[in-house]
């Protein structure tokens, strides 16, 4: 059954793939081949991460690509000595399950599709909470594809992509920085923008500001980590005859300061310091006595 | 050569303090952005998770966020407590106490960057001459039970309920909320968004305005008492659990005469813990003791107050010493020189 889900996906996309070039996209129709798992909002190929149980302890992630046909999902772990480390995810009905490899920390997670003149690769970053994982600078710096957008850093524990904040993110071919290529931001609140890597290759994105008032979302809410959107970039590039196209994606959050109020903290702050102002009182018999001493 | 650098235990205790704030609020900037992710994330002092650029996390919201997320969830489901829920919890706990064990609760007074913020505005307290205001034998039993309540409510109790559904899930982290380190530390970053109250809910409302106001009563406190939080800080009683287990310890003779006539340590602690003075043995070594060493800096005699680890002096009371460190700052943290005379001259009239 798995198998024949599969080949259906790979039929339809065979059938319905042309170039991909980003700018293009909408006219592209990758996702009708999966419109039943696809959100509308883009095109471009994603890995999206599903939460499967309640129980933080038990809780399964399921990997979800969309808007590719791939065969498998390629787990990068952050330690590379990790023999068992790089695993290859079988696609089933539901996505494909990833297990937490003994490094835990920061996973990179790719799905490829290729034809005969095109490669499309969608790659996420999935984080496991546990500690123990190493430094995933040297999993970004690895080549897994030809084409390839790496977060420059990715945001670490407690943190995560927000509106109007700016993240760097290398862009490279073949292992090597491609410099003056266009990237594509586009995010599921419907913004889209374009930004330009520089001499080494590195593209600084702004996190666009495009929540709506009424998409603001109380419930949910866990720790300051507020429900958010997703974001993705995408990159194309032509080479030997053959168009490559990348996608990376993430979500993001609401501004730092949405539901925050500054002017009320210095206020709170100042009744603070208001309050601890007559410890500062220096009596004048205390102060006598004081230099006395000193004295 | 390490003696022109560090003349006394003081200059070395605010030079460590200077190296560990910048690692705990800027160490993830300087050692690369992962790095909290990787030492510890267990860390004995109030390290904040809420700094974008620290080096590690304090255990507190470490345990907050356990107790909240996977204890306080597994209570709920009654008869369904595994082994496994608790292991991430013991494993922090196994980790804070890797570190504890060696330096105790000189994490308090050598590394917490609370602390080292603290101490810094009671030196310019000092330096615009005003008044040290003390906590006396007979009232500073009053504010040393807050720790403890701290410790219970606000880091054990409601993260635990809020996890089994029986309280708000805003109050997950309730001491991270009302935290003056979270304001301090990320403030000392240039992020502002820490000083911003949360107005999500009426729970976070209430939390945020309380912990900014008690930002900014600790920021002017400290000018004139030693230490304003460190007296309420759940971390000094977590850590007071732990503190007989570590083979770094203060430990003053059995008994010596001339104590009772004396008190100058009394005096030095920042913390007002009179029984330094009038305790002996492993007694002197208190509770609320953050193993800043000013004690055995300002005890006259010879070894009568030492710093010990596993059984050797790392540094011990002597009369030379006392004599030249009274020569330049009182056992109260007053410079003898220096002290900008301006507004205690207006004061005085």
């Amino acid at each position: 059954m798995r198998i024949l889900y599969s080949a259906c996906l790979f039929a339809i996309c065979t059938a319905t793939a042309s170039a991909a070039e980003p700018t293009a996209m909408a006219a592209h129709d990758h996702g009708a081949m999966m419109r039943s798992q696809s959100n509308i909002w883009t095109q471009l190929p994603l890995l999206k991460a599903r939460m499967k149980g309640q129980d933080m302890a038990a809780r399964k992630v399921i990997m979800q690509p969309q808007n590719i046909a791939a065969d498998a999902i390629e787990a990068w772990p952050n330690d590379l000595d990790d023999a068992n480390g790089h695993r290859s995810l079988t696609i089933g009905m539901g996505g494909a399950p990833l297990d937490k490899p003994a490094s835990g920390g920061f996973q990179m997670l790719t799905a490829r599709e290729e034809q005969d003149d095109a490669v499309r690769v969608a790659s996420t970053v999935h984080y496991f909470g546990e500690r123990g994982g190493k430094n995933p600078t040297t999993m970004f710096d690895q080549v897994k594809h030809e084409l390839e957008i790496v977060p420059k850093p990715y945001p670490r524990e407690h943190s995560r992509y927000r509106a109007k904040e700016d993240w760097q993110f290398s862009v490279r071919f073949k292992g090597q920085p491609l410099v003056g290529q266009k990237v594509v931001l586009e995010t599921s609140n419907g913004s889209r923008s374009e930004f330009m890597t520089d001499a080494l290759g590195v593209v600084l994105i702004n996190v666009p500001d495009d929540f709506k008032p009424e998409e603001a979302q109380s419930k949910g809410e866990s720790h300051g980590m507020r429900r958010g959107a997703d974001l993705v970039l995408a990159v194309s590039h032509e080479d030997g005859g053959k168009r490559y196209l990348t996608a990376f994606n993430s979500n993001y959050g609401e501004d730092a300061f949405a539901k925050r109020d500054l002017a009320l903290g210095i206020g709170f702050t100042l009744l603070g310091m208001l309050g601890a102002a007559p410890l500062l009182r220096n009596r004048k018999a205390a102060a006598n006595k004081e230099e006395n001493t000193n004295a | 050569m390490l003696n022109n650098l560090f003349p006394t235990l003081a200059r070395f205790r605010f030079s460590v303090q200077i190296v560990m704030l910048f690692v705990t609020v800027y160490g993830g900037a300087l050692l690369g952005s992962y790095t909290v992710d990787r030492i510890s994330q267990a860390l004995p002092s109030l390290s904040c998770a809420y700094d974008k650029m620290t080096g590690d996390h304090c255990i507190l919201i470490v345990t907050q966020h356990q107790l909240h997320h996977r204890v306080g969830a597994a209570l709920a489901k009654a008869g369904d407590v595994a082994l496994n829920v608790f292991i991430p919890t013991l494993m922090s706990v196994g980790v804070f106490f890797m570190f504890f064990f060696f330096l105790n609760k000189a994490f308090c007074g050598w590394v917490c960057p609370l602390g080292t913020v603290q101490e810094m505005i009671y030196k310019i307290g000092r330096r615009i001459g005003r008044p040290l205001k003390r906590f006396t034998p007979e009232n500073v039993g009053r504010v040393r039970p807050a720790k403890w309540l701290m410790l219970l409510v606000l880091v054990l109790g409601l993260p635990t309920l809020a996890g089994m559904g029986t309280v708000a899930n805003e109050l997950g982290d309730p001491f991270c909320q009302v935290c003056p380190s979270r304001i301090a530390t990320t403030l000392l970053t240039a992020d502002t968004e820490q000083l911003a109250v949360h107005t999500g809910t009426g729970i976070n409302l209430f939390l945020g305005a309380l912990g900014n106001a008690l930002f900014g009563f600790i920021i002017i406190a400290a000018l004139a008492v030693r230490q304003p939080f460190c007296r309420i800080c759940p971390l000094l009683s977590w850590n007071a659990l732990f503190q007989k287990l570590s083979p770094m310890r203060l430990v003053k003779k059995e008994s010596h005469e001339k104590c009772e006539k004396c008190g100058v340590c009394e005096k030095a602690c920042p913390m007002d813990i009179h029984e330094i003075g009038t305790a002996f043995g492993s007694k002197a070594f208190h509770e609320d003791c953050t193993l800043c060493g000013r004690c055995a800096e300002y005890c006259p005699d010879d070894d009568v107050i030492q710093i010990k680890f596993f059984g050797f002096k790392l540094f011990g009371s002597s009369r030379d010493y006392y004599k030249a460190r009274v020569k330049f700052e009182t056992p109260e943290g007053q410079p003898k020189k220096r002290v900008i005379p301006i507004l205690r001259a207006k004061e005085n009239g």
